[in-house]
């Protein structure tokens, strides 16, 4: 069933020599702000215990600052720990961040919803050419095979708008839009055959709710999800709360996604969640022209309204 | 009393969830003025569109509606000034997800109806109705619905085994 992940031969690798250009500006950039008092602590990654991995880490020190590292194994959107839902991050005071350029737009769009101040945040951008997929081989160059979806159709490997920028991108060979093409192959089946695949998908949900909780944009103090009396959507997981779940978890997201796709890369049972929110990104870029993340909006495409809307489906 | 009542082999479950200044008074106007609409239609009062969340038609479909209408102020009408206008914005993008996920858009209706267009909620009702009717009972919710996660039997050897194993 899952035919995302298409191989495919042609071996072009990515050079990620750059990558330790960024290790070392970053390190640079946190050790002189925690010196300075500039900041509180830095969020950025430092290497995981196996081999070709990285974790997140809070640093609050100029020494502990030497372990930061950035690789292709940086794959978490660090923008997650600025929201509400981390509150213990938030109230340690002003925060550095280490953002790649996808995680900029996430970032771009939490100011836009008045949840973090720029003068709060400093952003350590991150020239990135691309991270690993999910369940990749990590052992291998950073290739066709083992990059992730999203960075292969990435149109920020440069941040923008960022106070630093750490690293240099090395030259990008171009990559097959695999996602762009499974969204075309999903819009020219009939309604039944998308009904059949989308439920077999859900129906591995396990409803662990990883996908909300990596989500920067899914820091509701409740969800409605989680709420009963009266229960909105079913909790348990069947299929069909999963479907309730997922429906109501890409309107949500609608217009305000980012298209970090760290849902799809937490989801234990390989959903493929990005294609919902590329879809709806996609279609209120075509009826509202708004695009989410470019730059801090105070309001989304569904919080605003024209009086000349379309309303050709209003009969 | 009317001559016209015909048996159908499937009568659709319509729900509607209209706005309580136009669409409720519309229909109210249809039922004050003796005009026939079909019985099929369940009338959820709220006070605005803009308080109809995309979940209300999700839950709809999910217990047993073949149908939804929603239905509400013409723009510009709106009682609280903007609601339908978000509304329209909201169900605009809803309905392309339901599209994606695989849900006729046949069975989905939006519509205004004004509090003085009794005739207009009877032709929308009607419409959807015979429309519905003629393509049959939404099954994929409803098969949904009844689906477990996990195959349920409880009867295998294996269980069957530990079970006894136990005492």
């Amino acid at each position: 069933m899952i035919d995302l992940a298409k191989k495919i031969e042609a071996p072009a690798t990515i050079d990620i020599t750059a990558y330790a250009g960024a290790t070392e500006a970053i390190r640079a950039e946190a050790a002189k702000l925690l010196t300075e008092g500039a900041v509180a602590a830095v969020i950025g990654y430092i290497p995981g215990r196996r081999n070709g991995t990285a974790i997140p880490a809070i640093v609050t020190s100029p020494e502990k600052a030497q372990e930061l590292i950035f690789s292709p194994a940086c794959v978490n959107n660090l923008a997650l720990y600025l929201t509400r839902a981390k509150k213990e991050v938030k109230g340690k005071g002003r925060l550095a961040v280490v953002a790649k350029g996808c995680d900029m737009r996430a970032l771009a769009g939490l100011m836009g919803e008045s949840q973090l101040k720029r003068e709060d945040v400093v952003i350590i951008g991150v020239a990135c050419a691309g991270v690993y997929g999910s369940g990749a081989d990590r052992d291998a160059p950073l290739a066709e095979k083992n990059i992730a979806r999203k960075c292969r159709e990435c149109r920020v490997h440069a941040p923008e708008g960022a106070d630093v920028v750490a690293g240099s991108l090395p030259p990008l060979p171009e990559f097959s839009p695999v996602e762009a093409e499974e969204l075309a192959r999903l819009e020219a089946m009939t309604p039944a055959a998308r009904w059949a695949f989308w439920k077999e998908h859900f129906s591995r949900c396990i409803r662990c709710m990883a996908c909300r909780s990596l989500c920067p944009f899914c820091y509701c103090e409740q969800c409605i999800c989680d709420r009963n009396r009266p229960q909105a959507v079913e909790a348990t997981p069947r299929p069909a709360g999963n479907m309730a779940w997922h429906i109501v978890r890409a309107m949500h997201l609608a217009g305000r996604c980012a298209g970090c796709a760290e849902c799809e890369r937490a989801c234990p049972m390989d959903i493929p969640l990005n294609l919902l929110n590329r879809k709806m990104a996609r279609e209120l870029k075509e009826l509202y022209g708004h695009e989410a993340g470019l730059e801090p909006k105070e309001k989304g495409p569904l919080n605003e309204y024209r009086e000349d809307d379309d309303q050709s489906f209003i009969k | 009393m009317h001559a016209a009542h015909k048996n159908h082999d499937f009568e659709p479950k319509i729900a509607a969830f209209v706005c309580t200044w136009c669409t409720y008074a519309g229909a109210d106007l249809a039922g004050t003025s003796r005009m026939q609409y079909p019985p099929n239609v369940r009338v959820l009062k709220f006070p605005c569109t803009g308080r109809i969340d995309p979940v209300f038609i999700l839950r709809a479909f999910q217990k047993g509606a073949d149908g939804v209408l929603v239905s509400g102020c013409h723009p510009g009408d709106c009682h609280y000034m903007a609601g339908n206008f978000h509304a329209r914005r909201r169900f605009a993008a809803f309905r392309q997800l339901l599209d994606f996920v695989g849900v006729d858009l046949n069975r989905l209706q939006f519509s205004w109806v004004s509090a003085a267009e009794g005739g207009k909620w009877v032709e929308v009702v009607t419409g959807l109705t015979e429309r519905v009717r003629s393509m049959g009972p939404m099954r994929e919710f409803k098969e949904l619905e009844l689906e477990e996660q996990w195959s349920g039997k409880v009867d295998t050897p294996e269980l069957q085994e530990a079970y006894e194993a136990i005492s």
